[in-house]
């Protein structure tokens, strides 16, 4: 799993390469609870970035330095398997006020239930409309993440190998990009846990960027559940490249609440419903 | 070998899904031993559950109350929303010896049970 996420670094040509610096957030297998409600806010701001548009985790014509981008993602259990989301992207970059970059919809579910297969499996499908070109010039992209998790004792391992098309907009004749969110989590106190996670791209799957100008992350950090339903992960990312943006502090806190289930508990022999 | 390509990746995809799907079978033979988890009246029931380490196992978890309850174990990394007289089977892999917490994540004034393996 892991030699799979490497692998494209050793063929790097060049093409533009990305994180999406709204989603520092690697998603696992489980999926939210059905008839449950999910409102999440994830947040990253560049301490230490670029001065120019278009560098590190900037693909518009703001610059990355001083950037806070802030998303708020809403998610309902669709099935005991399924979940439907609707993300918000918000950003304040440095001295320009507070914009509206665009919206994200998205399904993501799991296959069989956990612990059925050697490797718990989840697949994810993204629609992401960008509606501010000083932040994206794409206007409509497509993203698809297979979930992989495995978990060993207290610890989880989990990839979210990334394939992103441009829809609609600059790019649209080009092919997938490749990229890569993963983390490694210890489940020490339901409370406060530490993990790692790595965030990363290298362009085009056909036509991969030069190293130095690819992103890619590693982000230590801590994560837990606290009273009433909320849940954070909190951490600072350190860029690993000249691409990358130096320094990036990132906060995620969520709030889940049942709602209401719109369809009966799933088949236990069942495996995508 | 100067770049990777699209079907080299899909493939090594792939074939990871399938080299999952495979071992279904495989998993699926160890957990026929059950224990049993009951909710009502606003607790669990046993609070403490003991079950043998080294072995799969499932638990059959009962909701007998009139109330949705989320079934959660942090330590085992389980989650599952069950409404009034739902029952569901959660699959486990083989334990350590130790204690795996397990709660109702939808109210917090009910008692956290632990399930121990030994």
């Amino acid at each position: 799993m892991g030699a799979l996420l490497w692998i494209p670094f050793l063929y790097a040509t060049d093409a533009a390469a990305q994180v999406d610096p709204w989603e520092f957030e690697v998603y696992p297998y489980a999926t939210e609870s059905r008839g449950t409600m999910e409102l999440e806010t994830d947040n990253a701001v560049i301490a230490n970035g670029h001065s120019q548009g278009g560098e590190g985790t900037a693909a518009g014509t703001f610059r990355s330095q001083g950037m806070w981008y802030n998303q708020y993602e809403l998610t309902y259990g669709l099935t005991d398997r399924i979940e439907a989301g609707a993300y918000l992207l918000m950003a304040q970059p440095a001295g320009h006020g507070y914009w509206y970059a665009g919206s994200e919809y998205r399904l993501r579910g799991r296959l069989f239930d956990p612990g059925v297969l050697p490797l718990d499996l989840g697949w994810y499908a993204e629609l992401e409309w960008h509606h501010t070109r000083q932040f994206d010039d794409a206007d409509l992209e497509l993203e698809l993440r297979p979930i992989i998790e495995k978990d060993i004792g207290r610890f989880s391992l989990i990839a979210n190998p990334i394939f992103e098309k441009v829809l609609k907009g600059v790019g649209v004749h080009e092919g997938f990009e490749f990229g890569y969110s993963a983390g490694a989590y210890y489940r020490w106190n339901r409370y406060l846990s530490p993990g790692i996670e790595f965030y990363g791209g290298t362009g085009l799957i056909d036509d991969s960027d030069p190293l130095s100008a690819q992103q890619h992350y590693i982000f230590p950090v801590i994560w837990g559940q606290l009273p009433h339903g909320i849940e954070y992960n909190i951490g600072p990312g350190f860029g690993l490249t000249r691409g990358s943006d130096h320094v990036i502090m990132k906060f995620n806190i969520e709030l889940e609440r049942f709602i209401g289930a719109l369809f009966g508990p799933s088949s236990e022999s069942g495996w995508f419903f | 070998m100067s770049r990777i390509s699209t079907p080299f990746i899909i493939a090594a995809t792939l074939l990871l899904a399938t080299v999952s799907v495979l071992g279904t079978g495989y998993t699926a033979q160890q957990d026929g031993e059950v224990a049993a988890i009951r909710f009502s009246g606003h607790h669990f029931t046993p609070q403490t559950l003991t079950v043998p380490a080294g072995r799969p196992l499932a638990i059959k978890v009962v909701n007998a109350s009139n109330e949705t309850i989320e079934f959660e174990s942090f330590k085992l990394n389980r989650e599952v929303a069950m409404t009034p007289g739902e029952t569901i089977r959660v699959r486990l892999p083989a334990l350590s010896p130790g204690s795996y917490d397990f709660y109702d994540d939808f109210h917090q004034d009910v008692p956290e049970g632990v399930i121990v393996a030994k």
